[in-house]
């Protein structure tokens, strides 16, 4: 029997109104046009609710969601451990005049989890600690320059935007210096011809870009990289917002085999609690202690709560390999119905964070049917962006899934028959 | 001009989006066929450090070409600047050959030229009439569109949002009125008014007024794909890099 195909009335009626007071109605990743919801009428475009690995819209529909809001559900949403520890602590007070100790068990448990770190600075957003990242290199080096991969995304302040996007001026990205990814020549040629000038390298662990197969870094480009900041008193700096603690609870350089100076989380640090860090080897600690940076909210101790909570909790389940092994099931089963049907459905990056393309058609407009259909049917992949698996995930959802996928490959090949 | 905008990409746009028009004026207005009459001429504008094109004026249509060579009547100009200027009303076309034909330059490629400004800068109660408002609204479709990719190939900043743009054509179209396409090879763009078979990518206007809107910067492109307004599918980091040099158009052709 055919499952029932979503449609979204009370959504509409909802953006409608949030378009008069809201630029855009939903701005940024969340929304229409940075989501890629194409066709716009296949995706919801409010939730109601969440818990484990399901979202409901406001239409009342569920979805089996990897997306994960992008990112910070690593447990399953609302995890009962990580939400107790967070009511416990919002008791005895989260936003306060001083803070908490709960920050310095917080970076504590940091220092004893995160491989290259030796102390933790806290934040909100991922961009409040890439952009601290390269701040403090810049402080430490005395130098302007910032090499960055392209396909990378770093977070929305100028410095990570590029000369073409609205508000961005010239001078933002005056010292921004763009390389290719894997690319071992390009490394040695950036160093010789900006000699002394390179505050700082920014990288994800792979390249996890949207609208391309995912790139995990060639054998020996993290070592060659490391080697030639070390020789170049660059800092090094590993952007892990995205794939912080689904790849290594010790870091992604961990399971890369090298170590950052700085590495920078958030997602899924607090399970969904607002909270970012910066992590750092101690040569940088006294150059972060110099800098003017806070925010007002960025001591609440609530999310310290949830973030201790989060990571015993993903130590205990040793949670990056749940989710690779979680992942690799899901992609050798979408790749087996793909192939029934005639699609060449690439799965790429590490599995806990993979990315999905229908390769027969280069222009991903096939692949952007059979996504839809999929969301339709209440499976909320994306077109355009890496995908993310959290540790409530069951093997009956990845059958559900797969099973919807059947069905939308099968619709597709219909249409195009 | 505005910052960080250039005379040289100005002067391409100029040749190809504005002057390029009157290919499109040609196509979309009976009365311009009307003042062409059967009656054949070319007009080549050679621009010293810019381009260098002809608009080959026969049976009630135009076409444009790149060059010079056999153009009947050939103007040049020592810069991109003075180029500019003409196209503004601030400097005086000199022919350098052709003065037999001048009499076309002067009459009926005038004339043409002031008809195009009534359909580019149009009043609003022009607007009200529904035939002059899908005319307008293709040739100016087909001026900005023509625009993207002169800012897409010579203007520093759309260069950086073209060095981004993979191959493949991107069909651009109001729906039921007008489409054309971009064609993005090595990182350059090239407008072309068939849109091929296979694309990599579209974007799409759901109406005339939808596009209208777009144009005079009354709804923005990003708010309408959550209306539905604009459509958008395939390879959509060229989309993207497209809307980025879209949004160049107007600070060049204010």
């Amino acid at each position: 029997m055919a499952r029932e195909v979503y449609t979204y009335p009370k959504s509409r009626e909802l953006f409608n109104r949030a378009e008069k007071v809201i630029p855009s109605g939903v701005y940024g990743h969340l929304g229409p046009a940075e989501g890629c919801f194409i066709p716009i009428e296949a995706y919801p475009l409010f939730g109601d609710r969440a818990k484990g690995s399901y979202i409901w819209d406001a239409d009342g529909h569920r979805f089996i969601d990897y997306m994960c809001a992008y990112g910070p559900n690593i447990l399953g949403y609302n995890d009962p451990d990580v939400d107790e520890a967070a009511r416990k602590q919002r008791e005895k007070g989260d936003c306060m005049t001083s803070p908490s100790p709960v920050m310095i068990d917080f970076a504590e448990l940091l220092v004893d989890t995160v491989a290259s770190a030796d102390w933790a600075f806290f934040a909100k957003n991922g961009n409040d600690v890439t952009t601290l990242a390269v701040m403090a290199a810049r402080a430490y080096t005395h130098r302007k320059k910032i090499v960055f991969f392209k396909g990378y995304y770093h977070g929305i302040s100028a410095w990570t935007q590029k000369i073409d996007y609205a508000g961005v001026i010239e001078e933002d990205v005056a010292n921004n210096l763009y390389l290719d990814w894997n690319d071992p020549d390009a490394l040695d040629r950036v160093f010789d011809e900006n000699k002394d000038e390179i505050a700082a390298v920014i990288a994800q662990p792979y390249m996890h870009g949207n609208f391309k197969d995912n790139e995990l870094p060639a054998e020996g480009f993290w070592k060659k990289l490391r080697k030639l900041c070390t020789d170049n008193s660059t800092v090094l700096v590993v952007d892990d917002v995205r794939a912080g603690f689904r790849l290594d609870i010790a870091g992604s350089d961990h399971y890369f085999g090298f170590e950052a100076d700085l590495i920078c989380f958030c997602k899924a640090l607090a399970n969904g609690y607002n909270v970012s860090a910066l992590c750092g080897k101690d040569f940088l600690k006294n150059t972060i202690s110099s800098m003017s940076y806070t925010g007002s909210y960025w001591l609440s101790a609530v999310p310290f709560a949830a973030g201790i909570a989060c990571i015993e909790k993903m130590k205990r389940l040793d949670c990056p390999r749940i989710l690779i092994e979680k992942g690799e099931k899901l992609r050798r089963e979408l790749i087996k119905k793909a192939t029934d049907y005639g699609f060449d459905l690439h799965v790429s990056g590490i599995p806990s964070l993979f990315y999905l393309r229908i390769a027969n058609d280069e222009s991903l407009m096939l692949h952007q049917e059979w996504i839809a259909e999929c969301v339709r049917r209440g499976i909320f992949f994306t077109n355009h962006h890496n995908h993310f698996v959290n540790a409530s995930l069951t093997d009956e959802d990845i059958a559900e899934t797969v099973a919807v996928a059947e069905e939308a490959f099968a619709i597709v090949q219909a249409r195009h028959a | 001009m505005a910052a960080n905008t250039d005379q040289k990409t100005l002067a391409y746009i100029n040749m190809y989006g504005v002057l390029g028009g009157l290919v499109a004026l040609c196509d979309t207005v009976p009365e311009a066929r009307k003042i062409l009459g059967r009656s054949g001429c070319s007009v080549g504008f050679a621009v010293r450090g810019g381009p260098q094109a002809t608009l080959t004026f026969v049976g009630g249509r135009c076409i444009l070409k790149e060059g010079t060579e056999d153009a009947a009547i050939r103007i040049p100009f020592s810069s991109p600047e003075k180029f500019n200027g003409m196209i503004d009303g601030t400097v005086k076309p000199i022919p350098s050959k052709g003065f037999t034909k001048i009499s076309f330059l002067l009459g009926k490629f005038q004339k043409l030229t002031d008809l195009l400004e009534t359909y580019l800068r149009p009043t609003e109660e022009q607007l009200e009439d529904e035939t002059f408002l899908r005319q307008s609204t293709t040739i100016m479709f087909r001026v900005i569109v023509s625009a993207v990719a002169q800012i897409a190939n010579h203007d520093k900043v759309g260069q950086f949002s073209a060095s981004n743009i993979v191959d493949g054509a991107i069909r651009m179209e109001i729906a039921g009125l007008a489409k054309a396409a971009l064609i993005a090879k090595d990182h350059e763009l090239t407008y072309s008014q068939k849109v091929p078979k296979n694309i990599m990518s579209y974007m799409q206007f759901a109406d005339v007024k939808t596009a209208r809107d777009l144009f005079d910067g009354k709804i923005n492109s990003v708010a309408a794909v959550g209306d539905g307004l604009v459509r958008i599918g395939g390879m959509i980091s060229q989309i993207d890099n497209v809307n980025r040099i879209l949004s160049r158009v107007e600070l060049y052709l204010r």
